[in-house]
């Protein structure tokens, strides 16, 4: 899968799931928790998305919360080596 | 009326009377009879949708397997930071020293269920299914922590207990497995006496101070945190284990089935009743 599609397969279940609509300025580098379009409890939810788009499992001891600060670390973090 | 000091003092004798080894309970065979269930077939995940309808009855009794090893492991996954917290909470100056002689107990039955529920999925899973959470620091209000920490402690539990208690009286099941959910049942019941009463006095104590906004918070908090629980129970890995195809679909599938949505209800049924009745939430939530 292109980089930009997983990006916008992000994007697309962020805005699904945020606790309120996306501002008109949201970029891949907004940070979804710390401006609260998600809680903590949509991550379990999240990584096992992030599994389907990977098609392989995310290693659960190494998730880092500073990984889902935006979609800019999400991709570095879950896809850029994969 | 009882109380809580009174209470822990009546379960710490119930305890002592009732301990047990858990390295020398059990007989774990080489491998399991595959013609048995491992779940009744009604707490299968995906049970009264059309996917379940699809399945032969080898692959439901292959799917009851993996749904109880990812039963197991949930379980063992929240009584991991259950455990750290109650330690942390012992011979703190607020706790009655009865208190703190319970959750000794408290601390030493989660241990042997730890130990219990990943032999189990050791052997006969090939694993313990790793939970994937992060934990946030964020601003609490004055008990507010405490309260929380508790409320994730009934849930985990009296989630558990609905299990335990449905696939102990099921003659269709694998008697390990039967005897396993029989074992935690028993030490449980103890837990849950303490953790209703000791939960009612600290939400009676704390809430009143909250401000609206943030007794509503919290209660936003407690109705979602009770939906991502659930959602523990329909893990992917466990289908794909257990041979089907689209495996994140299912979960999704699952989750949204009224069949499904309607098993939830019912499960958390005395759970949310609870809740209700102390306060913590202001009505019962849909899951």
């Amino acid at each position: 899968m292109e980089e930009s599609e997983v990006r916008a397969k992000l994007r697309g279940w962020i805005a699904k799931h945020a606790k309120k609509p996306l501002t008109a300025d949201f970029n891949d580098a907004t940070p979804v928790l710390e401006q609260g379009f998600l809680s903590s409890l949509d991550v379990v939810e999240f990584v096992l998305y992030i599994e389907s788009l990977r098609g392989a499992d995310v290693d659960a001891d190494a998730i880092e919360p500073e990984a889902f600060t935006n979609i800019d670390s999400l991709y570095s973090a879950f896809f850029f080596a994969s | 009326m009882e109380t809580v000091s009174e209470l822990a003092s009546r379960l710490t004798g119930a305890s002592r009377r009732k301990s047990w080894d858990v390295y020398n309970s059990f007989e774990w065979p080489a491998a399991l009879d595959a013609s048995l269930w491992y779940m009744p077939p009604e707490l299968i995940s995906l049970y009264g949708t059309p996917a379940y309808d699809a399945l032969d009855e080898p692959q439901r009794r292959r799917l009851s397997l993996f749904d109880l090893g990812n039963f197991f492991s949930l379980v063992l996954q929240g009584e991991r930071p259950l455990v750290q917290g109650l330690v942390h909470r012992m011979y703190l100056k607020s706790s009655a020293r009865e208190v703190t002689e319970y959750l000794h107990h408290f601390v030493d039955e989660e241990n042997k269920h730890m130990v219990m529920f990943g032999e189990f999925c050791n052997r006969y899973v090939g694993k313990v299914y790793p939970e994937k959470k992060i934990a946030l620091g964020r601003e609490y209000s004055k008990g507010e922590e405490e309260v929380a920490f508790f409320c994730k402690v009934m849930v985990v539990e009296e989630l558990g207990d609905y299990y335990n208690v449905m696939i102990d009286r099921d003659e269709r099941v694998d008697p390990l497995v039967r005897e396993v959910n029989r074992v935690h049942h028993r030490d449980e019941a103890r837990h849950l006496a303490f953790g209703r009463v000791y939960l009612a006095e600290l939400a009676d104590r704390h809430m009143s101070q909250w401000s609206g906004d943030a007794l509503a918070g919290f209660r936003s908090w407690l109705a979602e945190y009770l939906r991502s629980s659930w959602g523990d129970y329909y893990n992917p890995a466990a289908y794909r284990d257990a041979g089907l195809a689209d495996s994140y679909e299912l979960r999704q599938m699952a989750l949204a089935h009224p069949a499904c949505a309607a098993h939830r209800q019912r499960a958390s049924d005395k759970l949310v009743t609870y809740f209700v009745k102390t306060g913590l939430l202001a009505e019962k939530p849909a899951l």
